[in-house]
Protein backbone atom coordinates (compact mmCIF):
# COMPACT_ATOMS: atom_id res chain seq x y z
CA UNK A 1 0.00 0.00 0.00
CA UNK A 2 1.08 3.28 -1.06
CA UNK A 3 0.68 6.55 0.66
CA UNK A 4 0.97 9.81 -1.52
CA UNK A 5 2.24 12.06 0.62
CA UNK A 6 1.49 15.54 0.02
CA UNK A 7 5.46 16.54 -0.27
CA UNK A 8 7.69 13.83 -0.81
CA UNK A 9 5.25 11.38 -3.28
CA UNK A 10 4.41 7.97 -2.97
CA UNK A 11 5.90 6.50 0.21
CA UNK A 12 5.68 2.59 2.05
CA UNK A 13 2.24 2.72 4.31
CA UNK A 14 4.92 0.25 6.59
CA UNK A 15 6.82 3.61 7.25
CA UNK A 16 3.70 5.36 9.06
CA UNK A 17 1.75 4.57 12.12
CA UNK A 18 -2.03 4.80 11.88
CA UNK A 19 -3.77 6.75 14.79
CA UNK A 20 -7.59 7.16 13.95
CA UNK A 21 -10.58 9.18 12.91
CA UNK A 22 -9.53 12.58 11.31
CA UNK A 23 -11.99 13.78 14.15
CA UNK A 24 -9.73 14.10 16.77
CA UNK A 25 -8.07 16.64 15.87
CA UNK A 26 -11.14 18.82 16.98
CA UNK A 27 -10.17 18.80 20.38
CA UNK A 28 -13.24 19.98 22.97
CA UNK A 29 -12.63 22.36 25.28
CA UNK A 30 -11.43 21.16 28.09
CA UNK A 31 -12.82 24.50 30.87
CA UNK A 32 -16.54 24.49 29.10
CA UNK A 33 -19.05 23.02 31.24
CA UNK A 34 -19.88 20.19 29.85
CA UNK A 35 -16.09 19.20 28.84
CA UNK A 36 -16.82 15.68 30.46
CA UNK A 37 -20.06 14.57 28.22
CA UNK A 38 -18.07 16.08 25.60
CA UNK A 39 -14.28 13.81 26.57
CA UNK A 40 -16.26 11.18 27.16
CA UNK A 41 -17.52 11.37 23.26
CA UNK A 42 -14.34 12.89 22.07
CA UNK A 43 -12.36 9.91 23.53
CA UNK A 44 -14.71 6.83 23.09
CA UNK A 45 -17.23 7.51 20.35
CA UNK A 46 -16.16 7.36 16.89
CA UNK A 47 -17.79 6.85 13.39
CA UNK A 48 -17.12 3.44 11.76
CA UNK A 49 -18.47 3.92 8.09
CA UNK A 50 -17.83 1.36 5.67
CA UNK A 51 -16.77 3.37 3.25
CA UNK A 52 -14.65 6.88 2.55
CA UNK A 53 -13.05 7.73 5.90
CA UNK A 54 -10.99 10.56 6.46
CA UNK A 55 -7.82 9.53 9.37
CA UNK A 56 -4.98 10.46 10.86
CA UNK A 57 -1.23 8.93 9.76
CA UNK A 58 1.91 9.41 11.51
CA UNK A 59 5.06 9.51 8.76
CA UNK A 60 7.33 7.99 11.56
CA UNK A 61 9.78 6.74 9.29
CA UNK A 62 9.90 9.38 7.23
CA UNK A 63 9.13 13.50 7.87
CA UNK A 64 7.53 13.09 10.87
CA UNK A 65 4.67 14.45 10.02
CA UNK A 66 1.03 14.15 10.28
CA UNK A 67 -1.49 13.47 7.57
CA UNK A 68 -5.18 13.02 7.26
CA UNK A 69 -5.50 10.72 4.70
CA UNK A 70 -8.54 9.73 2.71
CA UNK A 71 -9.27 6.21 2.56
CA UNK A 72 -11.77 3.43 1.64
CA UNK A 73 -12.15 1.28 4.47
CA UNK A 74 -14.10 -1.27 2.07
CA UNK A 75 -11.73 -1.41 -0.94
CA UNK A 76 -8.57 -0.05 1.21
CA UNK A 77 -8.08 2.46 -1.62
CA UNK A 78 -6.23 5.35 -0.69
CA UNK A 79 -7.45 8.56 -2.43
CA UNK A 80 -5.71 11.75 -0.76
CA UNK A 81 -3.48 12.90 1.86
CA UNK A 82 -3.09 16.42 3.25
CA UNK A 83 -0.79 17.80 6.20
CA UNK A 84 -2.84 17.87 8.81
CA UNK A 85 -1.25 20.93 9.95
CA UNK A 86 -2.76 22.94 6.97
CA UNK A 87 -5.80 21.33 7.48
CA UNK A 88 -6.31 22.50 11.30
CA UNK A 89 -4.83 25.83 10.31
CA UNK A 90 -7.53 26.25 7.43
CA UNK A 91 -10.16 25.16 10.38
CA UNK A 92 -9.37 27.85 12.49
CA UNK A 93 -9.03 30.32 10.29
CA UNK A 94 -4.95 30.91 10.26
CA UNK A 95 -2.39 31.24 8.12
CA UNK A 96 -0.24 28.47 6.82
CA UNK B 1 43.00 10.88 36.76
CA UNK B 2 40.88 8.29 34.50
CA UNK B 3 42.65 7.72 31.01
CA UNK B 4 39.16 7.77 28.53
CA UNK B 5 39.55 6.08 25.43
CA UNK B 6 36.99 7.06 22.35
CA UNK B 7 35.43 4.37 20.67
CA UNK B 8 33.55 4.26 17.30
CA UNK B 9 29.92 3.41 17.51
CA UNK B 10 30.96 -0.09 16.62
CA UNK B 11 32.83 -0.36 19.54
CA UNK B 12 36.53 -0.43 18.44
CA UNK B 13 39.09 1.78 18.14
CA UNK B 14 39.65 2.25 14.45
CA UNK B 15 36.57 3.14 12.21
CA UNK B 16 35.11 -0.01 10.25
CA UNK B 17 35.45 -0.73 6.91
CA UNK B 18 34.65 -3.28 4.01
CA UNK B 19 35.28 -4.07 1.23
CA UNK B 20 32.68 -6.60 -1.28
CA UNK B 21 32.98 -6.73 -4.99
CA UNK B 22 33.14 -3.02 -6.08
CA UNK B 23 31.12 -1.80 -2.98
CA UNK B 24 32.95 -0.11 -0.16
CA UNK B 25 31.28 0.48 3.53
CA UNK B 26 32.96 2.61 5.61
CA UNK B 27 32.28 3.64 8.81
CA UNK B 28 32.38 7.80 9.26
CA UNK B 29 33.02 8.95 13.05
CA UNK B 30 33.83 12.54 11.86
CA UNK B 31 30.79 13.83 10.82
CA UNK B 32 29.48 16.41 12.54
CA UNK B 33 25.87 16.55 13.07
CA UNK B 34 22.98 19.65 14.55
CA UNK B 35 19.23 19.54 13.95
CA UNK B 36 18.13 22.86 12.63
CA UNK B 37 14.72 23.77 13.50
CA UNK B 38 12.81 27.07 12.42
CA UNK B 39 10.52 28.60 14.55
CA UNK B 40 6.76 29.27 13.31
CA UNK B 41 7.03 32.21 10.95
CA UNK B 42 10.95 32.60 10.40
CA UNK B 43 13.10 32.84 7.63
CA UNK B 44 15.79 30.44 7.07
CA UNK B 45 19.22 31.39 8.18
CA UNK B 46 22.07 31.91 5.90
CA UNK B 47 24.36 28.70 6.83
CA UNK B 48 26.86 29.30 3.67
CA UNK B 49 24.38 26.09 1.68
CA UNK B 50 20.88 27.42 0.84
CA UNK B 51 18.97 24.96 2.68
CA UNK B 52 17.19 22.52 0.81
CA UNK B 53 13.16 21.33 -0.27
CA UNK B 54 11.11 18.36 1.18
CA UNK B 55 13.39 15.05 0.07
CA UNK B 56 16.67 17.44 -0.64
CA UNK B 57 20.57 17.66 0.33
CA UNK B 58 23.20 20.07 -0.50
CA UNK B 59 26.81 20.39 0.49
CA UNK B 60 28.98 23.40 0.41
CA UNK B 61 32.18 24.25 1.75
CA UNK B 62 32.58 21.85 5.01
CA UNK B 63 29.04 22.00 5.55
CA UNK B 64 25.66 19.68 3.98
CA UNK B 65 22.19 20.28 4.86
CA UNK B 66 19.46 18.04 4.41
CA UNK B 67 15.93 18.20 4.57
CA UNK B 68 14.17 16.48 7.55
CA UNK B 69 11.05 17.50 7.94
CA UNK B 70 8.98 21.15 7.35
CA UNK B 71 10.98 23.82 9.02
CA UNK B 72 14.03 21.45 9.63
CA UNK B 73 17.10 20.36 8.88
CA UNK B 74 19.88 17.95 9.78
CA UNK B 75 23.35 20.09 9.31
CA UNK B 76 26.47 18.60 8.53
CA UNK B 77 30.29 19.21 9.22
CA UNK B 78 32.33 16.65 7.80
CA UNK B 79 35.44 16.49 10.12
CA UNK B 80 33.54 18.42 13.03
CA UNK B 81 32.48 15.43 15.05
CA UNK B 82 34.96 16.41 17.85
CA UNK B 83 34.52 20.37 17.45
CA UNK B 84 32.01 21.71 19.33
CA UNK B 85 29.03 21.70 16.32
CA UNK B 86 26.45 22.65 18.28
CA UNK B 87 27.89 26.22 18.81
CA UNK B 88 29.44 26.29 15.28
CA UNK B 89 25.70 26.14 13.84
CA UNK B 90 23.83 27.96 16.20
CA UNK B 91 26.02 31.24 15.87
CA UNK B 92 25.09 31.01 12.10
CA UNK B 93 21.72 30.45 13.21
CA UNK B 94 20.35 32.77 16.05
CA UNK B 95 16.75 32.37 16.87
CA UNK B 96 16.69 28.95 15.70
CA UNK B 97 16.45 26.02 17.76
CA UNK B 98 19.62 24.06 17.32
CA UNK B 99 20.11 20.38 18.81
CA UNK B 100 23.45 18.20 18.78
CA UNK B 101 22.97 15.51 16.97
CA UNK B 102 26.61 13.91 16.54
CA UNK B 103 26.54 11.39 18.86
CA UNK B 104 22.86 10.41 18.38
CA UNK B 105 23.52 9.15 14.77
CA UNK B 106 26.14 6.82 13.01
CA UNK B 107 26.60 7.12 9.50
CA UNK B 108 27.99 4.70 7.16
CA UNK B 109 29.38 5.44 3.71
CA UNK B 110 29.19 3.72 0.87
CA UNK B 111 31.01 3.95 -2.57
CA UNK B 112 30.93 2.16 -5.41
CA UNK B 113 33.99 1.97 -8.01
CA UNK B 114 31.84 0.97 -11.01
CA UNK B 115 29.01 3.91 -11.07
CA UNK B 116 25.40 4.57 -9.92
CA UNK B 117 24.17 0.62 -10.81
CA UNK B 118 26.31 -0.92 -7.54
CA UNK B 119 24.34 1.83 -5.47
CA UNK B 120 21.10 1.42 -6.91
CA UNK B 121 20.82 -2.34 -6.32
CA UNK B 122 21.98 -2.26 -3.13
CA UNK B 123 19.46 0.52 -2.10
CA UNK B 124 16.69 -2.08 -3.93
CA UNK B 125 17.79 -4.69 -1.36
CA UNK B 126 17.68 -2.61 1.94
CA UNK B 127 14.83 0.48 1.61
CA UNK B 128 11.63 0.79 -0.10
CA UNK B 129 12.29 4.11 -1.95
CA UNK B 130 12.20 4.91 -6.15
CA UNK B 131 15.89 4.07 -6.79
CA UNK B 132 15.30 5.78 -10.09
CA UNK B 133 14.38 9.03 -8.81
CA UNK B 134 16.71 8.93 -5.90
CA UNK B 135 19.25 10.65 -7.67
CA UNK B 136 22.99 12.70 -6.29
CA UNK B 137 21.28 15.34 -4.29
CA UNK B 138 18.60 13.31 -2.57
CA UNK B 139 18.18 12.53 1.35
CA UNK B 140 15.21 10.82 3.14
CA UNK B 141 14.73 8.72 5.64
CA UNK B 142 13.14 6.09 5.57
CA UNK B 143 12.78 1.83 7.00
CA UNK B 144 15.66 -0.03 6.92
CA UNK B 145 14.83 -3.70 8.42
CA UNK B 146 12.91 -1.88 10.95
CA UNK B 147 15.26 0.43 11.63
CA UNK B 148 14.72 4.44 10.57
CA UNK B 149 17.45 5.40 8.96
CA UNK B 150 18.48 8.43 7.06
CA UNK B 151 19.62 7.66 3.36
CA UNK B 152 21.73 10.36 1.26
CA UNK B 153 22.78 10.31 -2.25
CA UNK B 154 25.90 12.33 -2.12
CA UNK B 155 26.79 11.35 -5.61
CA UNK B 156 25.94 8.70 -8.51
CA UNK B 157 28.52 6.03 -6.73
CA UNK B 158 27.73 7.44 -2.98
CA UNK B 159 25.03 6.60 -0.39
CA UNK B 160 25.39 7.83 3.05
CA UNK B 161 22.92 5.65 5.41
CA UNK B 162 22.28 7.07 9.23
CA UNK B 163 21.19 5.27 11.58
CA UNK B 164 20.62 5.37 15.62
CA UNK B 165 24.11 5.07 16.74
CA UNK B 166 22.95 2.30 19.56
CA UNK B 167 21.66 0.47 16.40
CA UNK B 168 24.89 0.45 14.94
CA UNK B 169 25.75 -3.38 15.20
CA UNK B 170 22.30 -4.56 13.25
CA UNK B 171 22.40 -1.54 11.21
CA UNK B 172 26.36 -2.59 9.78
CA UNK B 173 24.95 -6.15 9.42
CA UNK B 174 22.48 -5.65 7.53
CA UNK B 175 24.40 -3.32 5.18
CA UNK B 176 27.31 -6.04 4.82
CA UNK B 177 24.98 -8.96 4.25
CA UNK B 178 23.13 -6.80 1.47
CA UNK B 179 26.78 -5.79 -0.14
CA UNK B 180 28.04 -9.62 0.43
CA UNK B 181 24.31 -11.27 -1.29
CA UNK B 182 25.34 -8.34 -4.22
CA UNK B 183 28.75 -9.89 -4.50
CA UNK B 184 27.38 -13.42 -4.80
CA UNK B 185 29.82 -14.58 -1.42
Amino acid sequence: MLIPHPLLGLRDAQEFTYLGDAALLDRPDGLAADAEASFADYVYLRNNPAGVHRELWFHEHGDRSWLIVKRNTVTHEILGAELARDVALASRGEAQ
Amino acid sequence: MTDLIPISALGSREPAKLQHGVLTIAENPDLGLASLALRRGDCAPDLGVKLPGPGGWVSGEGIGAFWIGPDQWMIEGQGRASADFLHQVSRLAPGCSVTEQTDAFVDFEITSQEGGAPVRALMEKLVNIDTAAFGPGRATRTRLEHMSVFIIRRAEDRLAVMGMRSLAGSLWHALQTAARRLNHE
